[in-house]
């Protein structure tokens, strides 16, 4: 009896070593005293600081709410988010791209926010990043940003190469950048083609915003099928290859700290990349840059790929209603005060942001507000970052290799219909 | 157990702590892994069976034979040099030279510095167009070498900076097994004129054997689970001609989340890492016995 009463102990203290830090997390803090909120960003890529200044901010305009914000490396992001998610101990706000709401919706672990958020509040944002939101008629976050890929290009270089006009069609920067090597020994473009720190993403950006602006798309309408293997995606892709293989003016095997590095340089005159590498870009000296929308390259619109961060309230073990309303409260003030956030470079999506004069006097940000008119959302469907990687990497291919471009189209296309036929 | 103690109770309450742990952490995590490679899950989700699914389309699946062979490929250049580099470095700091204290501890020194750190710093120095190892090439007249971002050289660049981070603890390894021989040996044998790579080849290699079975198997587990080094540096690049098989474990269970398959192909790899130990332990282990 003595025996397995002392056995019984040591289990229970063992069981309690390793359940004992639950425990205590899960006591719930009814406290009165300011509303205590917790929040996990992942904005690690220059956007960060801003971030957390606005944090700050918010948490000294007022007094019954406390934002705790801790700061999570972006390629864990998801991984931790989605095993706290599972286990209903997510933080009480987090933030998701608009592209990866769909992980997380159809099996309820976000909070429908249609009955929190005031119909004025709604009309505010712009329908476009709003609509994005709703799944079956559920609004399920509220959109921080648009930051789609936009172009940035050295002016000393283009006034040294004597071009006057910014090339507005795929023809038209051949020319250009054939101009800027011959009388400046410049590269013209710098667009990332290989795996770095990040995969060759920019070759994907592009080459989605190209189908679209052609009159096509990426997959077909209901997202079952790739739909790029015909004559829009030869021509992109052709486009894509020649600038680095046949007129050489894009550096090949060239990763994307190093296209970044280039541009800052000096060495090259067109970059494109997401509109987060403002930030970065204004704060080099003696860079003389501007930043415009996506040009279109075919056709007239410039359709450009764009991500969204949205921010949603996860569904918790036991749902705090107080919680939950402090949780929107910093929802609406952190969307509503976009002009702190386009600082790290990204587009608001409030129409009264758009309209102070706080945002109007950031220098570039005016420059591409407009193209959030022709921000293009990657499809949602949980496929797509595999589908996204995995095209990155066979661009990555074709472009450094110089493939044939119907050749890797047709097996692009067999890989990525693959992938969709596994989910 | 203290002899002439019969009462395991003592025993069993001593392991008790650590077994509660391994048995929550580790054995329970295994059978999971097993039981949920039978599933489509995606951790939010209720399982769904689906029998050998998962099993049938990881053979149908390209992805998964170039990730194996790209992880063979890495067992089958790094586990032979680091084993001579090991050696090598465990002869120059058992040897003669005034140096060898200062040579151990240069040796050893790459290993104790986490996995990020070295591979972050290769990776800088690899860079191709700003990397320093290329500035001085230019700056000699010659032309920059892609180290990372050609898939012919990628892999050697990889290994290369493995080589430098783990070769020391092969060394540790031998110049334990090397300290071990009596003196006498090589001072008879020196009476009998052998000279040192006599005395090399008829006495150190010989009897290090058991070091060097011991460093083969822990290096090929080692090196069949690469990962790190390789995602830091190359992240599988270029165009997923470095991408190893735990890294495609990784990506599909935690970027894709189908915690399914990815388990099914970790159960793979555990079954070839099993069978290449065993058949190690059993070649090797019976010529030791001839």
């Amino acid at each position: 009896m003595k025996k397995s009463v002392s056995l019984l102990l040591v289990l229970a203290l063992a069981m309690g070593l390793v359940f004992g830090q639950g425990t205590k997390e899960a006591a719930p803090a009814a406290q009165a005293g300011p509303v205590e909120l917790t929040f996990w960003s992942l904005f690690t890529g220059g956007d960060g600081e801003f971030f957390d200044a606005m944090v700050d901010e918010f948490n000294k305009s007022q007094k019954e709410i406390v934002m705790k914000n801790d700061t999570v490396k972006f390629d864990n992001y998801y991984t931790k988010l989605t095993t706290a998610l599972a286990a209903k101990k997510a933080p009480d706000v987090i933030v998701c791209h608009q592209a990866n709401l769909l992980n997380y919706v159809p099996n309820g672990s976000l909070l429908p926010l249609d009955e929190y958020v005031s119909k004025t509040t709604l009309d505010d944002f712009q329908t476009a990043p709003l609509s994005a939101c709703r799944f079956g008629g559920k609004l399920y976050s509220l959109p921080l940003d648009v930051h789609p890929i936009v172009m940035y290009y050295n002016k000393d270089i283009l006034k040294q190469a004597g071009i006057d006009k910014i090339p507005a069609s795929a023809d038209e920067f051949v020319a250009a950048c054939k101009t800027i090597k011959e009388k400046t020994g410049k590269w013209g473009l710098a667009i990332d083609n290989t795996t770095g720190t990040y995969k060759a993403y920019t070759l994907t950006r592009l080459f989605f915003s190209m189908m679209i602006q052609q009159g096509g798309s990426f997959l077909t309408a209901d997202n079952k099928k790739a739909n790029f293997n015909n004559a829009y995606g030869e021509t992109a892709l052709n486009w894509l290859k020649d600038m680095v293989n046949k007129y050489q003016v894009n550096p090949n095997e060239l990763d994307y700290d190093a296209a970044m590095n280039m541009f800052k340089l000096g060495d090259a005159a067109f970059y494109f990349n997401g509109v987060w590498a403002t930030g970065t870009l204004e704060k080099v000296d003696g860079l003389n840059f501007a930043a415009s929308p996506l040009p279109a390259f075919y056709g007239t619109e410039g359709w450009a790929w764009c991500g969204s961060h949205t921010l949603a309230i996860p569904v918790q073990e036991n749902q705090d209603p107080k919680k939950v309303a402090a949780a929107v409260k910093f929802i609406d003030w952190m969307t509503a005060h976009g002009e702190m956030w386009a600082k790290a470079g990204h587009i608001p999506t409030r129409k009264s942001v758009v309209e102070k004069d706080a945002f109007k006097a950031l220098p570039y940000r005016a420059d591409y507000a407009g193209a959030a008119k022709y921000a293009a959302a990657p499809p949602s469907m949980a496929a797509w970052d595999e589908i996204y990687g995995t095209s990155s990497d066979l661009l990555e291919a074709a472009v450094t290799k110089n493939q044939d471009a119907k050749t890797a189209l047709a097996n692009m296309e067999k890989v990525v219909n693959g992938i969709i036929a596994k989910y | 157990m203290i002899p002439g103690n019969k009462d395991t109770r003592d025993g069993i309450l001593f392991s008790l702590p650590f077994l509660v742990i391994f048995a929550l952490f580790m054995v329970y995590p295994l059978l999971f892994g097993l039981y949920i490679s039978f599933f489509k899950w995606n951790i939010l989700s209720t399982p769904q069976f689906c029998g050998m699914q998962n099993y049938i389309g990881l053979f149908h699946d390209q992805k998964f034979y170039t990730s194996l062979w790209h992880t063979v490929e890495f067992v089958l250049i790094t586990t032979p040099v680091l084993l001579v580099m090991g050696f090598a470095m465990a002869l120059a700091v058992t040897g003669k030279s005034p140096l060898r204290d200062l040579m151990e501890t240069v040796f050893f020194l790459p290993y104790i510095f986490s996995m990020t750190v070295v591979a972050t710093l290769w990776a800088w120095l690899m860079q191709k167009d700003f990397g320093i190892f290329n500035q001085v090439i230019v700056s000699l007249g010659g032309s920059r070498v892609s180290w990372l971002t050609n898939d012919k050289w990628a892999i050697w660049s990889v290994c290369i900076a493995t080589f430098w981070w783990t070769a020391g603890f092969n060394m540790v390894l031998f110049t334990a097994g090397i300290k071990q021989i009596p003196k006498e040996v090589y001072e008879s044998a020196q009476i009998d004129g052998a000279n040192y790579w006599q005395c090399l080849n008829h006495i150190t290699i010989p009897l290090v054997s058991h070091t060097t079975i011991l460093c083969l198997i822990l290096q090929v587990i080692a090196s069949f689970n690469v990962f790190g080094q390789v995602y830091v540096m190359t992240g599988g690049g270029p165009a997923g001609s470095t991408r190893v098989l735990v890294q495609y474990i990784y990506e599909n269970g935690f970027q894709y989340f189908k915690m399914g398959y990815s388990a099914a192909m970790s159960y793979i790899l555990f079954i070839i890492v099993l069978l290449v130990s065993v058949l190690q332990y059993v070649l090797l282990g019976r010529k030791k016995e001839e």
